[in-house]
């Protein structure tokens, strides 16, 4: 530790601090452009200018190193007249653009030249004249002129996400920042630019000139587009949502979003959007619709008692409406049949579950499954960043394709998905032969055999053993993994955490409010209604055709019913199958806590109306409680209950009572297509207008050879699908991450294509198909 | 006047930069010598004996520098900046052109002595000549076994490789030149950590200027006492001086160091045409402060110089006599300083721009009282603010100038126009 005396102030920091943070830390803003702490110094603007006593010059607070004894002063003639030059500078060929930038009342020029600048300019000459809102994207401008050069954008993009898709050009007073070749810059985490930018020169798109400071209002939120839940900010104006920000967090988040969560804020008010009630095929009021609900509701239990309804829950809702519909059905609809909807198999015992500090402290992080740049992006730069500060980081993916990638390099072991569990055992098995827990592991799957070497797994398993603090992504693809994960953490000596990666997004606070999160939950529901022994299926923001794996069953149950109620945001895949489907209020339009991957709870903000005839489901809830002629009473539940700060309080792990793994079926037979799916953020089921340029309808990959040889090029193109149910036609692109004789879809695709993929036999070029 | 020469040998043995020439006259003989006499420690030192400083513009004592290389078994480079862009400097031109072989040799001993493994000459874009005098002499020297694999049995291998920057005067700047090196552009980098220990790729790097290296043979032949016999303790040696500028002899000269100013200008270059008066000089390249003609009895070493109020840098001796009007020569240079500014930092960035524009304002009879406060005013806001020092250095001219030669600054604005009748260029950039 450091002792140093700052304006007078004794502060103490690590070693290799530098001064403005040292300063920041006494409550002293020492103006920056070009530092950002998770950037590291750079040097460039000169802002930050501070006296330093017995040094000869004023030294920049950015790059200067605290040292012990060190006498800062961040006040004073000289580092005033400093502050005043650098300003002056600024500003001699910045235009007068404040009226009408985007960025006016929220800029750190303005700030700065309010706050430390000159009253006056001196500067006579003619400014140079730059590109003026020029595209980085369809969703980043940039206005070259407002520019300071601080490169936080080209810093940001090449060192940080490691995808240099902006850069300078040019020198001196010429430079400008714009992209490569002066293409797109295509990377998903563009957007995030604009909130590093400290002034008005990179400006969001679909913002631009929609509103100032002081006719918007910004709600303190997270993201709902994934698990990770990204801390964030909204912004409306006249009930829209018009804009989000990262919102960093002291000490713990940098505030980093992705371009879908950063942009994909407008399915709140879509074209697509929900806002009427629409029963039997006919458009009616919500009050009419609520009321024959209510009626189909007391019909069924009248006619078939208690527990011929079930709930399933899906969307985006808040753990408090979980909590509300879970005792409406107890309590007023009289059934206990209420689970979540789920695309995967796998479940997470909490005491598993890790935080983003397992990430910040990994020394080895193994993917299961999942690409965490593809299903969690903001993961994925939270990975970057461990990174950095730890580049002897080990990386390793385990599933089915390619899971490290060029800027998050690693091994890649390629297991099957019904593998993995077995591959992690045997691994283990290889290291621990006579550990006990590790024999109960793999009794069952002794003699059966994995496309791997010995060597390749010894060599793994003692990865497994020798991390100091692993940390595991999982998908919850392969549901013996959280039998090989409670093993393996057992096992180990050192901290083992695990981070899923699957949804529905806020399932943690589903399951907090005591909705039971297990896939058997809501297939033994779905079983149930395909069986006559529920009648009636209300489904809240789920969409089991979309997202229920077992589409054969989803198909039958939604048949069977005699009801079939589904509150939406979008139109569902259901819909064919729906009798009443319900406008229902969504995120930022209720207030209420969300859970995300690592168990940590955030408050999602109610920043905009609902909009038509859409309601919270709290209003659904009451006004058919009413119906049903019960007074609807508020319990004491709190979700808070059982956290710790804003983080749910973990119970103690203990080992799986069953410790054994499933053995899977034969094999198919060489030579016909795996299909295998992953989690995308961009194909979430939740549309967007500002994304569509960014979309691509071909959202199948195949291998590059593959691709190659059906003549598909690098943007896509469609191929038939040879199906064991018939021929479809689908669109798909070249990605060298997927294996040969490998069909990747995303997860949840509101592609219909996607749905019906069932023992694909092989693919080929539309044209050669044999004509029926 | 007839003299030895040791660095621009090309001087007396025409075809020097033919490998047989050279080697016909003891060419490559240094280095058989040091990879035959001296353990890499052994030369490092005689480096040191010898008080060789770097020639670039700092001065920086050459065999210090080496020895600053951490022991850690990274892979060591050394590179050699033949960026030479200060304007009044074409020094190092002269031995890329016409006596390559002899810097090539001293690539290679220093290479030997501090154990770097690949060589870089950095080569300035416009150099185009030059750059492939040196592509041919390293084929040479490539061909006679002199660089590459067990160079001439002695165990020792280094690749050199000539690389053309793509002309920029920052890529001077040793760690800018490492950035462009690398691919990138040519910004200078953050210091610590300097070179030394994470230079090129993040190795520990030597970075030397083009005639520091050229002395490394000459010392390895002639010893460390013959370096030291001719300059001062502190600045002993021989330096090659550019003269350009108003004199009859504008051309490089090989001297002792310690050798008075006025000597280089009277008796080597010729002097002043007839009937002019030096006005003021600038001893060390455009970027050093302006000498009255009262310090023309200046010895030329690096203490003196500094001692005089300017610096003898990289030997770029700009002569101005009395038709040269002050305040068009200002302008002038710095627009150089303008036009070669990278953009990374403000003051630099904006200053430079800031500046010139008031100084052709002046220049062309435009300017205001008021200016000669600003330019001042924006020189202190500039002055030890800048990242790197590109930014400090097109201030020496100005900063001198407007010291000495207020009056002159002053009368343009009173009269509207050049009180020495300088022809008005059109140079105003809008
Ligand atoms: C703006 C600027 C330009 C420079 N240009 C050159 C150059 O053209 N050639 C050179 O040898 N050194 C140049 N230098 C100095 C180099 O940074 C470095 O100090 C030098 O190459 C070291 O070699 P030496 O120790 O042999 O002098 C420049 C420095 C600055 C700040
Ligand atoms: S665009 Fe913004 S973030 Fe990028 S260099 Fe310019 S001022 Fe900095
Ligand atoms: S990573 Fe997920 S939560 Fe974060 S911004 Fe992207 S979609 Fe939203
Ligand atoms: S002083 Fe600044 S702008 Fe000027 S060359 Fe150096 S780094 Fe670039
Ligand atoms: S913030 Fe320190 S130089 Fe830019």
């Amino acid at each position: 530790m450091i002792r140093l005396t700052i304006d007078g102030q004794e502060v103490t920091v690590p070693e290799g601090t530098m001064i403005v943070d040292a300063a920041a830390r006494l409550g002293i803003d020492v103006p920056v452009y070009c530092y950002h702490q998770a950037l590291g110094p750079l040097g460039a603007c000169r802002m930050c200018l501070v006296q330093v006593e017995k040094m000869p010059k004023l030294v920049t607070g950015c790059t200067t190193a605290v040292t012990e004894g060190m006498v800062v002063h961040t006040q004073g003639e000289a580092v005033e007249k400093g502050r005043k030059g650098v300003l002056e500078f600024l500003l001699i060929n910045h235009p007068l653009d404040c009226p009408v930038c985007d960025k006016g009342g929220e800029c750190y020029l303005q700030d700065y030249t309010f706050e430390y600048g000159p009253g006056r300019g001196r500067f006579q000459e003619p400014k140079i004249q730059k590109v003026k809102n020029g595209p980085i994207n369809d969703l980043v401008l940039i206005d070259q002129e407002r520019c300071v050069l601080c490169q936080r954008c080209v810093r940001f993009m090449g060192e940080y996400v490691g995808e240099p898709h902006l850069l300078l050009e040019g020198r001196g007073v010429e430079t400008v920042v714009t992209t490569v070749e002066h293409q797109p810059a295509t990377s998903q985490f563009t957007g995030n630019v604009i909130d590093l930018c400290p002034v008005g020169a990179l400006l969001s798109a679909p913002y631009y000139h929609k509103g100032r400071p002081w006719n918007i209002e910004r709600h303190s939120t997270i993201c709902p587009h994934c698990p990770v839940g990204c801390s964030s900010l909204a912004t409306t104006r006249e009930s829209h949502i018009i804009r989000m920000e990262g919102r960093p967090v002291p000490d713990r988040d940098w505030g980093w979003l992705c371009d879908r969560g950063r942009f994909g804020y407008d399915f709140g008010y879509h074209p697509e959007r929900i806002t009427d009630s629409w029963v039997q095929q006919k458009t009616t009021s919500a009050a009419q619709a609520t009321r024959d609900v209510a009626e189909w509701m007391q019909r069924t239990l009248t006619q078939y008692g208690s527990g011929s309804i079930g709930f399933v829950l899906g969307g985006h809702f808040t753990a408090e409406e979980a909590h509300l519909l879970r005792r409406f059905a107890h309590d007023v609809a009289h059934t206990d049949h209420i689970a979540m909807v789920r695309d995967v198999k796998g479940y997470l015992p909490l005491s598993l579950n890790g935080t983003f500090e397992d990430v910040a402290q990994a020394d080895a992080v193994i993917f299961v499954g999942v690409d965490p740049y593809e299903a969690v992006p903001v993961v994925h730069l939270k990975l970057r960043d461990r990174l950095h500060h730890f580049p002897q980081l080990q990386v390793m993916g385990v599933g089915p394709r390619r899971l490290t990638r060029e800027t998050m390099p690693g091994q890649d072991y390629l297991i099957d998905a019904e593998d993995e569990a077995i591959f992690f055992a045997k691994a283990l098995a290889s290291r621990l032969p006579n550990d006990s827990r590790v024999q109960a592991l793999i009794a069952s799957i002794q003699d059966y055999s994995l496309p791997v070497s010995d060597a390749d797994l010894e060599v793994f398993g003692q990865k497994l053993l020798d991390a100091q603090h692993l940390t595991l992504l999982w998908d919850g693809e392969n549901s013996d993994m959280a039998t090989v994960l409670s093993v393996l953490a057992d096992v180990r000596e050192n901290p083992t955490a695990v981070l899923p990666t699957f949804g529905p997004v806020n399932w943690r606070g589903y399951e907090q409010a005591g909705i039971d999160p297990q896939y058997a939950a809501v297939e033994d529901l779905l079983t149930k209604v395909r069986n006559g022994d529920i009648h009636m299926l209300v489904l809240w923001g789920a969409d089991l055709l979309r997202e229920f794996p077992d589409r054969k069953l989803a198909q039958q149950a939604l048949e069977k019913a005699d009801y079939v109620v589904s509150a939406q945001v979008v139109p569902p895949l259901d819909m064919p199958y729906i009798d009443a489907l319900l406008p229902v209020a969504t995120w930022g339009e209720v207030e209420g806590t969300y859970v995300n991957m690592e168990g940590r709870l955030s408050i999602g903000a109610a920043g905009v109306q609902p909009p038509g005839q859409a309601r919270p489901t709290r209003s659904y809830v009451v006004n058919w409680a009413r119906l049903f002629r019960q007074e609807w009473q508020d319990d004491a539940w709190d979700v808070f209950d059982n956290a710790e700060g804003d983080v749910l309080i973990r119970a103690d792990a203990a080992v799986a009572s069953e410790i054994t793994l499933t053995r899977p079926a034969t094999k198919p037979a060489d030579g016909v297509w795996t299909v295998i799916q992953g989690a995308w953020v961009v194909e979430n089921g939740l549309p967007s207008e500002i994304l569509e340029p960014r979309e691509t309808e071909f959202v199948g990959r195949i291998s590059p050879d593959d691709a190659a040889r059906l003549q598909i090029g690098a943007e896509g193109g469609y191929v038939q699908a040879q199906t064991s149910e018939g021929s479809v036609l689908i669109a798909v692109r070249p990605d060298p991450a997927i294996m040969e004789h490998t069909l990747w879809i995303p997860r949840g695709s509101r592609h219909d294509w996607a749905q019906h993929l069932e023992g694909v036999l092989t693919l080929m070029r539309p044209e050669e198909v044999p004509s029926v | 006047m007839s003299q030895k020469y040791y660095l621009l040998r090309n001087r007396e043995i025409p075809n020097i930069d033919q490998m047989a020439v050279y080697q016909s006259h003891g060419g490559y003989e240094a280095l058989k010598k040091a990879l035959n006499e001296y353990k890499p420690e052994e030369l490092v030192d005689l480096v040191k004996k010898s008080g060789l400083r770097g020639r670039g513009g700092a001065g920086f004592p050459t065999g210090m520098k080496w020895g600053f290389l951490p022991n850690d078994g990274r892979k060591r480079y050394l590179v050699v900046n033949s960026d030479e862009a200060e304007p009044g400097t074409y020094k190092d031109r002269e031995i890329i052109e016409q006596n390559p072989h002899q810097l090539i040799e001293g690539i290679i001993i220093s290479s030997y002595a501090t154990k770097a493994r690949e060589a870089y000459i950095y080569c300035r874009g416009e150099f185009l000549f030059g750059a492939e005098q040196l592509q041919r002499a390293v084929a040479e020297a490539y061909a006679a076994g002199y660089l590459g694999e067990n160079i001439l049995g002695s165990g020792f291998s280094v690749d050199l490789k000539v690389y053309r920057g793509a002309g920029a005067y920052i890529c001077g700047e040793e760690s800018a030149l490492l950035e462009s090196l690398e691919g990138r552009r040519g910004n200078p980098r953050l210091k610590p950590p300097f070179p030394a220990v994470a230079g090129l790729y993040g190795g520990p790097t030597v970075v030397n200027n083009v005639e520091t290296i050229t002395n490394v043979p000459a010392i390895v032949t002639y010893g460390a006492d013959w370096y030291t016999s001719m300059g001062t303790a502190k600045s002993p040696g021989l330096k090659i001086f550019s003269v350009s500028g108003r004199v009859v002899r504008p051309d490089n000269y090989e001297i002792p160091l310690a050798t008075p100013l006025r000597t280089l200008i009277d008796d080597y270059a010729g002097g002043v045409l007839p009937g002019r008066r030096i006005k003021a000089v600038i001893p060390g390249g455009s970027s050093v402060p302006l000498l009255l003609p009262d310090k023309l009895d200046t010895p030329l070493d690096y203490e003196s110089v500094l001692q005089a109020g300017s610096m003898l840098g990289s030997g770029g001796c700009i002569v101005l006599d009395d038709s040269v009007c002050i305040v068009g020569a200002t302008a002038r240079l710095v627009k150089f300083y303008r036009e070669e500014s990278c953009g990374k930092c403000t003051p630099c960035r904006e200053g430079t721009y800031w500046m010139t524009d008031v100084l052709e304002r002046i220049e062309h009879g435009l300017g205001t009282e008021e200016d000669l406060d600003t330019l001042m005013d924006i020189a202190d806001n500039i002055g030890g603010k800048c990242f790197c020092p590109l930014g400090d250095a097109s201030l020496g001219v100005l900063v001198s100038a407007m010291k000495f030669f207020r009056d002159e600054f002053e009368a343009h604005v009173r009269e509207h126009a050049c009180p020495m009748g300088a022809k008005l260029y059109d140079t105003v950039n809008h």
